[in-house]
């Protein structure tokens, strides 16, 4: 019996080891990568999801799906509400499209428009399309740790490169240790003040990986405003060519 | 003798002086009144396109729409809030509005446009729209099927100035072409068989648009073409649709034909996904005077409430008073120095006289004619003569004015380019007399009442001695 608890600590005790061991040995680049790969899939995914913009007089929900294949295709198809059924709107490397099926136009979104809201919502269009890498176009240090939602998550900093176009000035992540979920993240402007908080909740298991599936976005200077988004189904690294992000297809997608 | 009739014959013993003077202020008179009309009649006329053909006197808004023109400042219109405004004795009409931006294509070019939803036939109380339909447009090709045709050479010629125009009346056609009474009947015909062009109206429930005439031109669209809206809806949805264009207004204001859309209100509605939502509703009324009209606002403002306010044309039009006010002040200040000069004028007659008649007077005081009197005759003299000068002017401007207002001056070529290009109707109007003309009475008589001070001190400073030698 005496053998059996001192097995089983030891177990753990190696086990906890290993952890930490795993985690020490991994640099904050490497952690944002991780949290990134682990929720938008290491080769391609397909989400269904569910965006509810609120006001502080009216809110609205919009369903969407978006397919993504590495950083450099993505394609998003509006399900409802009806009247916007079959809006689309394609990204192949830096460029990007959206289509109208209601008066049959493609239209190309011009750089200048990715720092505004997609949607009406609270969410750009790059936030949407995934224009910038959040690995790439950002340098990453460990600001130290802290609990969000009972869990220990790494705080990381992340500045933005000189070079990157990117929306942001700098943002500061805290990853969860164990699951690599990002559970809460700030968002600031090149002047260094608040723009947006995102938050991370509901963790669930989908498609075999533990990922948080609410995400809630409010952003810092409009009081009562937010925006939540919600995963309803998720497919990671799916068979998908790159002929798939085509703007035929966007325009005969369903 | 009495001093009237004395003065009257003294001012017909020297005949060119007397007419010298009346002339002076006969000029005065004329000028100043032909200028404050013209200015008085150009305000009323803007705010008259603006006020009747746009605004209207007074709307319903949502509290937040005038600082804030989003298509999310809105408000839902009942049934019950259209009969509370009925109720009141004022109102004619209520013409309801859905305004908003997007962005307008027609095959390859687009433009930022304002997009109007209205009630195509209520319109009808305040901008009539139908009446702004273009008529007849002079376009190349038409040209050229005119010239083939018998006309005069001189209407050839500014058939070729006028390429591109488009005219909602016949009234402005032959303003244009200087088609010439006794020509109307045998060249309006042809011209208007060339020129004629076939447009469209828009009704409710069909997806068809109106668009200004320059916007047409810009978009290189014709009657027939599709128009595609893309903008933002009610609550961040996106508003896009397409539009059959049926028809091409000209509104007198460039400034908002270039970028005007009308669609049907509830096609709109259904555009910016804002069903049975207004942006305003206009009311047209029955006594446009300013104190009706300030009962009705403060009446109608004590029973509709927030979200809803009532919005009078003052506040609407801020920006125009304003320009307008600083226009009104420097029109006054050329006035001023029209009136300084003028004075001068005057005054210098008046001194003429007085030293040509210096001998007459030390005459007239050594026979024993009172001081007073001869002060008295030489103060009814200018009396006259500003009289006489006020009378002719009134007397000659009167019917300028009348006819410059039932027949406003139509600016054309380079000048009315150079209105257009300032967002102004190239027209000027007169304004019929008012008070002002009452104050530019006053303003000459004072002058003359000052100019006359001068004689009157010389009088009772005459030396009898003195004078006589003179």
């Amino acid at each position: 019996m005496n053998r059996f608890v001192s097995l089983i600590s030891t177990a753990a005790l190696i086990f906890f080891k290993v952890i930490d061991l795993q985690a020490q040995s991994l640099t904050a680049a490497e952690v944002v990568k991780k949290a990134d790969e682990k929720f938008n899939g290491e080769k391609s995914s397909l989400m269904e999801m569910s965006m509810t913009i609120v006001r502080p007089t009216w809110q609205r929900s919009v369903e969407f799906r978006n397919w993504s294949l590495g950083k450099e295709y993505a394609l998003t198809l509006v399900t409802a509400p009806a009247r916007d059924n079959g809006q689309a709107f394609l990204k192949r490397n830096t460029e990007m499209w959206n289509w109208n099926p209601t008066i049959n136009r493609l239209i190309k979104l011009p750089p200048s428009m990715m720092s505004q809201g997609w949607m009406g919502s609270d969410y750009t269009n790059d936030d949407i399309l995934k224009e910038s890498s959040v690995v790439k176009d950002y340098t990453h240090e460990f600001a130290g740790e802290e609990m969000v939602d009972r869990r220990i998550c790494y705080v990381i900093k992340m500045i933005a490169r000189e070079d990157a176009s990117v929306v942001w000035g700098s943002q500061v992540r805290w990853i969860d240790k164990m699951d690599f979920l990002v559970l809460r993240a700030e968002l600031y402007d090149e002047d260094g003040s608040l723009v947006r908080t995102e938050t991370g909740s509901d963790i669930k298991t989908m498609d075999g990986r533990i990922i948080q599936t609410k995400i809630e976005l409010v952003p810092a200077d409009e009081p009562g405003n937010k925006t939540i988004l919600v995963i309803k189904d998720v497919k990671f690294n799916i068979p998908i060519q790159e002929s798939f992000f085509s703007q035929q297809n966007m325009k005969s997608l369903r | 003798m009495k001093s009237y009739r004395m003065a009257w014959r003294n001012l017909w013993r020297n005949r060119r002086r007397t007419l010298i003077t009346v002339a002076s202020v006969f000029f005065a008179v004329l000028f100043a009144l032909l200028m404050r009309s013209l200015q008085l009649g150009s305000y009323d006329h803007m705010f008259r396109n603006v006020i009747e053909s746009y605004t209207g006197y007074i709307q319903v808004q949502n509290q937040d729409f005038w600082d804030d023109k989003i298509i999310d400042n809105v408000f839902d219109f009942t049934p019950e809030l259209g009969n509370l405004i009925m109720e009141d004795p004022n109102a004619n009409e209520i013409v309801p509005r859905l305004e908003s931006f997007a962005l307008a294509s027609s095959g390859q070019v687009t433009k930022g446009v304002m997009v109007l939803g209205i009630d195509p036939e209520k319109e009808a109380f305040l901008s009539d729209v139908r009446s702004k339909l273009v008529r007849y447009r002079i376009t190349e090709e038409n040209v050229n099927g005119i010239k083939n045709s018998d006309i005069p050479d001189k209407i050839k010629k500014s058939l070729d100035i006028f390429i591109g125009n488009s005219y909602t009346s016949k009234t402005g056609l032959i303003l244009d072409l200087g088609i010439n009474k006794d020509d109307t009947a045998t060249v309006l015909p042809i011209v208007e068989k060339f020129t004629r062009f076939a447009n469209g109206f828009i009704s409710k429930g069909i997806p068809e648009a109106l668009i200004g005439n320059k916007l047409s031109i810009y978009l290189k669209a014709a009657i027939g073409d599709t128009l595609v809206l893309i903008g933002q809806g009610y609550h961040g949805t996106t508003a896009a649709g397409k539009y059959r264009i049926s028809g091409i207004v000209k509104l007198p204001t460039p400034d908002i034909d270039n970028k005007v859309v009308y669609l049907p209100v509830d096609i709109c509605q259904e555009l910016y996904n804002a069903e049975g939502m207004l942006t305003s509703l206009a009311i047209s009324i029955k006594d446009n005077h300013d104190k009706e009209i300030d009962r009705m606002i403060s009446s109608l403002g004590l029973k509709i409430v927030p979200p809803m306010r009532v919005i009078g044309w003052r506040e609407m039009n801020k920006l125009m008073i304003n320009q307008m006010d600083a226009d009104n002040k420097s029109g006054i200040v050329m006035i001023a120095i029209l009136y300084m000069v003028i004075a001068f004028g005057i005054f210098g007659t008046v001194l003429m006289m007085t030293a040509e008649r210096r001998r007459e007077f030390g005459v007239l005081v050594a026979i024993g004619m009172q001081k007073t009197k001869l002060a008295s005759v030489v103060v009814l003299e200018m009396i006259y003569v500003g009289m006489i000068g006020i009378a002719a002017g009134i007397a000659v401007s009167l019917p300028a004015i009348m006819y410059g207002f039932y027949h406003p001056i139509r600016l054309s070529r380079e000048l009315a380019k150079m209105y257009e290009d300032y967002g102004l109707e190239p027209i000027m109007t007169f304004m019929p007399p008012d008070t002002y003309f009452f104050w530019q009475v006053v303003v000459i008589s004072a002058i003359v009442i000052i100019a006359v001070i001068y004689p009157v001190r010389k009088i009772f400073k005459t030396e009898t001695v003195i004078s006589l030698k003179a």
